[in-house]
Protein backbone atom coordinates (compact mmCIF):
# COMPACT_ATOMS: atom_id res chain seq x y z
CA UNK A 1 0.00 0.00 0.00
CA UNK A 2 1.31 3.31 -0.86
CA UNK A 3 2.18 5.70 1.27
CA UNK A 4 -0.71 8.42 2.31
CA UNK A 5 1.81 10.96 2.02
CA UNK A 6 2.65 10.33 -1.73
CA UNK A 7 -1.11 9.54 -2.56
CA UNK A 8 -1.38 13.14 -1.52
CA UNK A 9 0.88 14.50 -3.58
CA UNK A 10 -0.26 13.17 -6.36
CA UNK A 11 -4.03 14.19 -5.48
CA UNK A 12 -2.41 17.63 -5.29
CA UNK A 13 -0.65 17.39 -8.61
CA UNK A 14 -3.39 15.60 -10.25
CA UNK A 15 -5.52 18.65 -8.85
CA UNK A 16 -3.20 21.58 -10.36
CA UNK A 17 -3.11 19.65 -13.54
CA UNK A 18 -6.86 19.26 -14.10
CA UNK A 19 -6.75 22.87 -13.37
CA UNK A 20 -4.61 23.92 -16.04
CA UNK A 21 -5.94 21.59 -18.51
CA UNK A 22 -9.61 23.18 -17.37
CA UNK A 23 -8.20 27.00 -18.30
CA UNK A 24 -7.21 26.04 -21.45
CA UNK A 25 -9.99 24.14 -22.50
CA UNK A 26 -11.79 27.29 -22.11
CA UNK A 27 -8.58 29.16 -23.80
CA UNK A 28 -9.53 27.41 -26.55
CA UNK A 29 -13.00 27.74 -26.74
CA UNK A 30 -12.99 31.42 -26.10
CA UNK A 31 -10.35 31.37 -29.50
CA UNK A 32 -13.20 29.07 -31.35
CA UNK A 33 -15.51 32.16 -31.53
CA UNK A 34 -12.68 34.59 -32.46
CA UNK A 35 -11.65 32.26 -34.88
CA UNK A 36 -15.01 31.62 -36.25
CA UNK A 37 -15.22 35.91 -36.49
CA UNK A 38 -11.98 36.02 -38.46
CA UNK A 39 -13.12 33.28 -41.35
CA UNK A 40 -16.83 35.54 -41.71
CA UNK A 41 -14.56 38.32 -41.51
CA UNK A 42 -12.79 37.32 -45.09
CA UNK A 43 -15.90 35.36 -46.18
CA UNK A 44 -17.29 38.19 -48.84
CA UNK A 45 -13.40 39.05 -49.88
CA UNK A 46 -13.11 35.56 -50.58
CA UNK A 47 -16.62 35.72 -52.53
CA UNK A 48 -15.74 38.90 -54.31
CA UNK A 49 -12.61 36.95 -55.63
CA UNK A 50 -14.28 33.72 -56.74
CA UNK A 51 -17.22 35.68 -58.58
CA UNK A 52 -14.73 37.70 -60.25
CA UNK A 53 -13.03 34.59 -61.34
CA UNK A 54 -16.26 33.19 -62.67
CA UNK A 55 -17.21 35.63 -64.59
CA UNK A 56 -13.47 36.29 -66.39
CA UNK A 57 -14.33 32.16 -66.86
CA UNK A 58 -17.68 32.25 -68.61
CA UNK A 59 -16.31 35.15 -71.00
CA UNK A 60 -13.04 33.68 -72.25
CA UNK A 61 -11.92 30.24 -72.25
CA UNK A 62 -8.90 31.01 -70.09
CA UNK A 63 -5.85 29.71 -70.67
CA UNK A 64 -3.44 31.15 -67.93
CA UNK A 65 -0.82 28.59 -66.83
CA UNK A 66 -2.35 28.74 -63.12
CA UNK A 67 -5.67 26.91 -65.15
CA UNK A 68 -3.19 24.66 -67.30
CA UNK A 69 0.32 22.95 -66.29
CA UNK A 70 2.68 24.26 -68.23
CA UNK A 71 4.49 21.40 -68.80
CA UNK A 72 2.35 18.01 -68.42
CA UNK A 73 5.42 15.20 -68.05
CA UNK A 74 6.72 17.92 -64.47
CA UNK A 75 8.07 15.02 -62.48
CA UNK A 76 7.90 17.44 -59.97
CA UNK A 77 5.34 18.23 -56.83
CA UNK A 78 5.01 20.58 -54.39
CA UNK A 79 2.58 19.62 -51.05
CA UNK A 80 2.18 21.91 -48.06
CA UNK A 81 1.26 20.19 -45.08
CA UNK A 82 -0.71 22.87 -42.13
CA UNK A 83 0.14 21.56 -38.56
CA UNK A 84 0.18 23.30 -35.16
CA UNK A 85 2.26 25.45 -33.66
CA UNK A 86 1.60 24.01 -30.57
CA UNK A 87 0.54 20.66 -28.75
CA UNK A 88 -2.00 19.42 -26.77
CA UNK A 89 -4.19 18.96 -29.47
CA UNK A 90 -4.74 15.60 -29.59
CA UNK A 91 -4.23 14.20 -32.91
CA UNK A 92 -4.35 17.00 -34.68
CA UNK A 93 -0.74 17.07 -35.74
CA UNK A 94 0.29 13.72 -36.17
CA UNK A 95 -3.29 13.06 -38.29
CA UNK A 96 -2.10 15.75 -40.67
CA UNK A 97 1.26 14.24 -40.79
CA UNK A 98 -0.06 11.08 -41.52
CA UNK A 99 -2.44 11.93 -44.60
CA UNK A 100 0.79 13.88 -45.83
CA UNK A 101 3.44 10.86 -45.64
CA UNK A 102 0.13 8.94 -47.07
CA UNK A 103 0.13 11.41 -49.86
CA UNK A 104 4.17 11.45 -50.43
CA UNK A 105 3.96 8.19 -50.89
CA UNK A 106 1.57 7.82 -53.15
CA UNK A 107 2.96 10.80 -55.36
CA UNK A 108 6.81 8.88 -55.23
CA UNK A 109 4.48 6.10 -56.81
CA UNK A 110 3.34 8.00 -59.80
CA UNK A 111 7.21 9.15 -59.93
CA UNK A 112 7.24 12.50 -59.01
CA UNK A 113 9.83 14.09 -56.68
CA UNK A 114 7.87 15.91 -53.76
CA UNK A 115 8.87 19.50 -52.48
CA UNK A 116 7.89 19.70 -49.23
CA UNK A 117 6.34 22.98 -47.47
CA UNK A 118 5.23 22.89 -44.03
CA UNK A 119 3.42 25.27 -41.92
CA UNK A 120 3.76 24.97 -38.05
CA UNK A 121 6.25 24.76 -35.89
CA UNK A 122 5.33 20.89 -34.46
CA UNK A 123 5.37 19.53 -38.24
CA UNK A 124 8.68 21.84 -39.09
CA UNK A 125 10.39 20.09 -36.14
CA UNK A 126 9.04 16.93 -37.07
CA UNK A 127 10.48 16.76 -40.50
CA UNK A 128 13.62 18.65 -39.30
CA UNK A 129 14.23 15.95 -36.53
CA UNK A 130 13.79 12.98 -39.22
CA UNK A 131 16.52 15.20 -41.43
CA UNK A 132 14.52 14.96 -43.86
CA UNK A 133 14.49 17.86 -46.75
CA UNK A 134 12.17 21.26 -46.25
CA UNK A 135 11.88 23.61 -48.66
CA UNK A 136 10.59 26.03 -46.71
CA UNK A 137 8.29 26.40 -43.71
CA UNK A 138 6.06 29.16 -41.76
CA UNK A 139 6.26 28.90 -37.85
CA UNK A 140 4.21 30.90 -34.90
CA UNK A 141 0.86 31.77 -36.67
CA UNK A 142 -1.25 28.59 -36.88
CA UNK A 143 -3.84 30.14 -33.93
CA UNK A 144 -4.34 32.93 -36.14
CA UNK A 145 -3.69 33.17 -39.35
CA UNK A 146 -3.02 36.45 -41.11
CA UNK A 147 -2.85 38.02 -44.21
CA UNK A 148 0.22 37.92 -44.38
CA UNK A 149 1.39 34.85 -43.69
CA UNK A 150 -1.18 33.77 -46.53
CA UNK A 151 0.43 35.87 -49.31
CA UNK A 152 4.05 35.23 -47.97
CA UNK A 153 3.06 30.92 -48.85
CA UNK A 154 0.92 32.12 -51.51
CA UNK A 155 3.74 33.87 -53.40
CA UNK A 156 6.40 31.19 -52.58
CA UNK A 157 4.58 28.56 -54.08
CA UNK A 158 3.49 30.37 -57.32
CA UNK A 159 6.98 31.01 -57.60
CA UNK A 160 8.00 27.83 -57.09
CA UNK A 161 4.90 26.60 -59.53
CA UNK A 162 5.77 29.06 -62.44
CA UNK A 163 9.45 28.42 -62.63
CA UNK A 164 10.31 26.09 -65.54
CA UNK A 165 10.77 22.83 -64.62
CA UNK A 166 14.43 22.74 -65.98
CA UNK A 167 14.51 25.13 -62.20
CA UNK A 168 13.03 23.08 -59.85
CA UNK A 169 9.80 24.49 -60.72
CA UNK A 170 7.01 22.21 -59.62
CA UNK A 171 3.60 21.06 -61.89
CA UNK A 172 1.54 20.71 -59.09
CA UNK A 173 0.61 22.01 -55.57
CA UNK A 174 -1.44 19.76 -53.18
CA UNK A 175 -2.38 21.27 -49.52
CA UNK A 176 -2.59 18.98 -46.80
CA UNK A 177 -5.30 20.66 -43.82
CA UNK A 178 -7.65 19.50 -41.57
CA UNK A 179 -11.48 20.79 -42.42
CA UNK A 180 -13.45 22.03 -39.93
CA UNK A 181 -16.73 20.27 -39.76
CA UNK A 182 -18.00 21.00 -36.49
CA UNK A 183 -16.79 21.02 -32.67
CA UNK A 184 -16.50 17.59 -32.28
CA UNK A 185 -16.10 16.56 -35.91
CA UNK A 186 -12.68 17.24 -37.77
CA UNK A 187 -11.05 15.68 -41.14
CA UNK A 188 -7.87 15.63 -43.23
CA UNK A 189 -8.21 16.56 -46.66
CA UNK A 190 -5.86 16.61 -49.52
CA UNK A 191 -6.57 19.43 -52.02
CA UNK A 192 -5.46 20.09 -54.86
CA UNK A 193 -4.54 23.63 -55.58
CA UNK A 194 -2.44 24.59 -58.50
CA UNK A 195 -3.49 24.25 -61.72
CA UNK A 196 -6.57 25.64 -60.44
CA UNK A 197 -10.03 23.51 -61.19
CA UNK A 198 -12.86 25.71 -61.93
CA UNK A 199 -16.26 24.75 -61.72
CA UNK A 200 -18.43 27.01 -64.34
CA UNK A 201 -21.51 26.05 -62.95
CA UNK A 202 -23.12 25.75 -59.68
CA UNK A 203 -22.54 22.05 -59.72
CA UNK A 204 -19.69 22.23 -57.06
CA UNK A 205 -17.09 19.12 -57.32
CA UNK A 206 -15.92 17.35 -54.41
CA UNK A 207 -12.09 18.82 -55.36
CA UNK A 208 -12.96 22.15 -55.07
CA UNK A 209 -16.67 22.55 -54.16
CA UNK A 210 -16.38 22.30 -50.17
CA UNK A 211 -14.69 25.54 -49.41
CA UNK A 212 -15.90 27.89 -51.88
CA UNK A 213 -19.09 25.66 -52.09
CA UNK A 214 -21.34 28.32 -50.87
CA UNK A 215 -20.62 30.84 -53.42
CA UNK A 216 -20.72 28.33 -55.74
CA UNK A 217 -24.93 28.23 -55.21
CA UNK A 218 -25.72 31.50 -56.24
CA UNK A 219 -28.30 31.30 -58.95
CA UNK A 220 -27.12 30.93 -62.71
CA UNK A 221 -29.67 33.19 -63.54
CA UNK A 222 -27.91 36.21 -62.47
CA UNK A 223 -24.41 34.73 -64.19
CA UNK A 224 -25.42 34.41 -67.36
CA UNK A 225 -27.26 38.24 -68.23
CA UNK A 226 -23.99 39.11 -66.59
CA UNK A 227 -20.88 37.07 -67.74
CA UNK A 228 -20.92 37.87 -71.33
CA UNK A 229 -21.44 41.77 -70.75
CA UNK A 230 -18.41 42.66 -68.83
CA UNK A 231 -15.67 45.30 -70.19
CA UNK A 232 -12.47 44.64 -68.53
CA UNK A 233 -9.81 47.04 -68.17
CA UNK A 234 -6.21 47.12 -68.89
CA UNK A 235 -7.04 43.85 -70.58
CA UNK A 236 -8.24 40.17 -69.95
CA UNK A 237 -4.89 38.84 -69.78
CA UNK A 238 -4.38 41.40 -67.13
CA UNK A 239 -6.48 41.26 -65.35
CA UNK A 240 -6.21 37.11 -65.00
CA UNK A 241 -2.88 37.81 -63.89
CA UNK A 242 -3.78 39.87 -60.97
CA UNK A 243 -6.75 37.99 -60.39
CA UNK A 244 -5.58 34.56 -60.40
CA UNK A 245 -2.80 34.85 -57.78
CA UNK A 246 -5.37 36.65 -55.23
CA UNK A 247 -7.32 33.98 -56.17
CA UNK A 248 -4.92 31.48 -54.87
CA UNK A 249 -4.02 33.67 -51.84
CA UNK A 250 -7.38 33.84 -50.99
CA UNK A 251 -7.66 29.92 -51.31
CA UNK A 252 -5.01 29.39 -49.07
CA UNK A 253 -5.94 31.95 -46.70
CA UNK A 254 -9.39 29.94 -46.49
CA UNK A 255 -6.89 27.02 -45.78
CA UNK A 256 -5.60 28.33 -42.72
CA UNK A 257 -8.14 29.19 -41.16
CA UNK A 258 -10.12 26.38 -41.48
CA UNK A 259 -6.65 24.68 -40.30
CA UNK A 260 -7.01 27.00 -37.44
CA UNK A 261 -10.42 26.61 -36.52
CA UNK A 262 -9.90 23.09 -36.55
CA UNK A 263 -6.57 23.31 -34.60
CA UNK A 264 -8.28 24.71 -31.49
CA UNK A 265 -11.34 22.85 -31.95
CA UNK A 266 -9.52 19.44 -31.20
CA UNK A 267 -7.01 21.69 -28.85
CA UNK A 268 -10.13 22.14 -26.63
CA UNK A 269 -11.37 18.38 -27.11
CA UNK A 270 -8.58 17.13 -26.01
CA UNK A 271 -7.75 19.34 -23.16
CA UNK A 272 -12.09 18.39 -22.17
CA UNK A 273 -10.94 14.64 -22.31
CA UNK A 274 -7.48 15.58 -20.11
CA UNK A 275 -9.45 17.27 -17.65
CA UNK A 276 -12.33 14.47 -17.68
CA UNK A 277 -9.39 11.74 -16.78
CA UNK A 278 -7.35 13.99 -14.50
CA UNK A 279 -10.93 14.09 -12.82
CA UNK A 280 -11.07 10.32 -12.67
CA UNK A 281 -7.57 9.90 -11.56
CA UNK A 282 -8.22 12.10 -8.38
CA UNK A 283 -11.45 9.60 -7.70
CA UNK A 284 -8.98 6.87 -7.92
CA UNK A 285 -6.41 8.60 -5.89
CA UNK A 286 -8.77 9.75 -3.50
CA UNK A 287 -10.22 6.05 -2.90
CA UNK A 288 -6.55 4.41 -2.89
CA UNK A 289 -5.61 7.14 0.16
CA UNK A 290 -9.31 6.54 2.10
CA UNK A 291 -8.06 2.70 2.24
CA UNK A 292 -4.68 3.44 2.96
CA UNK A 293 -5.61 5.34 6.21
CA UNK A 294 -8.12 2.80 7.17
CA UNK A 295 -5.76 0.14 6.23
CA UNK A 296 -3.26 2.14 8.82
CA UNK A 297 -5.88 3.01 11.60
CA UNK A 298 -7.09 -0.98 11.41
CA UNK A 299 -3.42 -1.31 12.05
CA UNK A 300 -3.10 0.59 14.69
CA UNK A 301 -5.98 -0.33 16.34
CA UNK A 302 -5.05 -4.10 16.36
CA UNK A 303 -1.41 -3.19 17.85
CA UNK A 304 -3.34 -1.29 20.46
CA UNK A 305 -5.45 -4.22 21.46
CA UNK A 306 -2.78 -6.66 21.00
CA UNK A 307 -0.76 -4.72 23.23
CA UNK A 308 -3.29 -4.21 25.97
CA UNK A 309 -4.18 -7.81 25.47
CA UNK A 310 -0.82 -8.64 26.36
CA UNK A 311 -0.58 -6.04 29.12
CA UNK A 312 -3.67 -7.91 30.81
CA UNK A 313 -2.24 -11.44 30.32
CA UNK A 314 0.56 -10.08 32.26
CA UNK A 315 -1.37 -8.95 35.25
CA UNK A 316 -3.24 -11.95 35.75
CA UNK B 1 -33.90 59.94 -55.63
CA UNK B 2 -34.89 56.40 -55.73
CA UNK B 3 -33.25 53.62 -55.04
CA UNK B 4 -33.42 52.56 -58.43
CA UNK B 5 -30.43 54.79 -59.06
CA UNK B 6 -27.87 54.33 -56.26
CA UNK B 7 -25.20 52.03 -56.45
CA UNK B 8 -24.91 49.18 -53.90
CA UNK B 9 -20.96 49.35 -53.34
CA UNK B 10 -19.77 46.66 -51.34
CA UNK B 11 -15.94 47.42 -49.53
CA UNK B 12 -14.33 44.67 -48.93
CA UNK B 13 -10.52 43.93 -47.62
CA UNK B 14 -8.69 40.54 -47.25
CA UNK B 15 -9.52 39.93 -43.79
CA UNK B 16 -12.96 42.16 -42.99
CA UNK B 17 -15.83 43.78 -44.74
CA UNK B 18 -14.51 47.82 -44.72
CA UNK B 19 -17.78 49.02 -46.06
CA UNK B 20 -21.31 48.51 -47.38
CA UNK B 21 -23.85 50.40 -48.24
CA UNK B 22 -25.87 52.57 -51.13
CA UNK B 23 -24.19 55.18 -53.34
CA UNK B 24 -24.78 58.33 -55.44
CA UNK B 25 -21.14 58.06 -56.97
CA UNK B 26 -17.44 56.37 -56.44
CA UNK B 27 -14.12 57.08 -57.18
CA UNK B 28 -11.93 54.50 -58.21
CA UNK B 29 -8.20 54.44 -58.56
CA UNK B 30 -8.31 52.15 -61.38
CA UNK B 31 -4.89 50.95 -62.74
CA UNK B 32 -5.28 53.40 -66.22
CA UNK B 33 -6.32 56.23 -64.16
CA UNK B 34 -9.24 57.40 -61.90
CA UNK B 35 -12.32 55.82 -62.90
CA UNK B 36 -15.63 57.31 -61.73
CA UNK B 37 -18.79 55.04 -61.90
CA UNK B 38 -21.85 56.46 -61.38
CA UNK B 39 -25.62 54.17 -61.52
CA UNK B 40 -25.91 51.97 -64.53
CA UNK B 41 -22.36 52.15 -66.18
CA UNK B 42 -21.58 49.30 -68.11
CA UNK B 43 -20.71 46.04 -66.02
CA UNK B 44 -16.66 46.28 -65.61
CA UNK B 45 -14.19 44.25 -63.96
CA UNK B 46 -11.08 46.54 -63.88
CA UNK B 47 -7.64 46.28 -61.31
CA UNK B 48 -7.34 49.03 -59.24
CA UNK B 49 -3.83 50.40 -57.88
CA UNK B 50 -3.10 51.65 -54.35
CA UNK B 51 -4.90 55.20 -53.71
CA UNK B 52 -8.49 56.77 -52.26
CA UNK B 53 -11.75 55.00 -53.14
CA UNK B 54 -14.21 57.74 -52.55
CA UNK B 55 -18.13 57.02 -52.46
CA UNK B 56 -20.60 59.53 -52.21
CA UNK B 57 -23.52 58.14 -50.04
CA UNK B 58 -27.70 58.67 -50.48
CA UNK B 59 -26.44 61.53 -47.55
CA UNK B 60 -24.48 63.18 -49.74
CA UNK B 61 -21.63 62.36 -47.30
CA UNK B 62 -18.38 61.57 -48.51
CA UNK B 63 -16.39 58.42 -47.69
CA UNK B 64 -13.10 58.13 -48.57
CA UNK B 65 -10.86 54.84 -48.01
CA UNK B 66 -7.02 54.34 -48.40
CA UNK B 67 -6.52 50.74 -50.14
CA UNK B 68 -3.56 48.93 -51.75
CA UNK B 69 -4.26 47.06 -54.79
CA UNK B 70 -7.12 44.69 -55.65
CA UNK B 71 -10.01 45.14 -58.05
CA UNK B 72 -13.77 46.01 -58.80
CA UNK B 73 -16.36 44.61 -60.41
CA UNK B 74 -19.50 46.49 -61.43
CA UNK B 75 -22.79 45.01 -62.59
CA UNK B 76 -26.53 46.03 -62.90
CA UNK B 77 -25.75 48.57 -60.05
CA UNK B 78 -23.87 46.50 -57.41
CA UNK B 79 -20.19 47.70 -56.98
CA UNK B 80 -17.87 45.12 -55.69
CA UNK B 81 -14.00 46.64 -54.14
CA UNK B 82 -12.46 43.89 -53.15
CA UNK B 83 -8.96 44.64 -51.94
CA UNK B 84 -6.29 43.68 -50.37
CA UNK B 85 -5.57 45.68 -47.71
CA UNK B 86 -8.58 48.38 -46.72
CA UNK B 87 -8.30 51.48 -43.71
CA UNK B 88 -11.44 51.96 -42.87
CA UNK B 89 -13.20 55.31 -43.40
CA UNK B 90 -9.98 58.44 -43.51
CA UNK B 91 -12.44 61.04 -44.13
CA UNK B 92 -16.19 61.82 -44.00
CA UNK B 93 -17.78 65.02 -44.46
CA UNK B 94 -20.46 66.65 -46.35
CA UNK B 95 -19.87 67.97 -49.64
CA UNK B 96 -22.65 69.89 -50.94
Amino acid sequence: MASQLALKSRINSTTSLGKIFNAQEMIASSHIAKARTVALNAKPYTDAIFDAVQALAAHSDIDHPIMKAQDPNCKRAAVLALTADRGMAGAYTSSILRETEALLARLKQQGKQVDLYVYGRRGASYYRYRDRPLMQSWEGDSDHPGVDVAEAISKTLLDAYMRPTEEHGVGELYIVFTEFENMVVQRQRVLRMLPVELIRTNTADDSEGAIVGDSATDDPGEKEGVSALYAFEPSVDKVLDAILPKYIQSRIHECLLTAAASETASRQNAMHTATDNANNLIDDLTRKLNASRQAAITQELTEIIGSADALNKEEE
Amino acid sequence: MSDATLLEVNLVAADHPVWSGKAKSATIPAADGVMGILPDHEPVLTLIDAGRVVLVDAENVRHMFEVTDGFISFDSNRLTIAVERGRDVVITKDSD
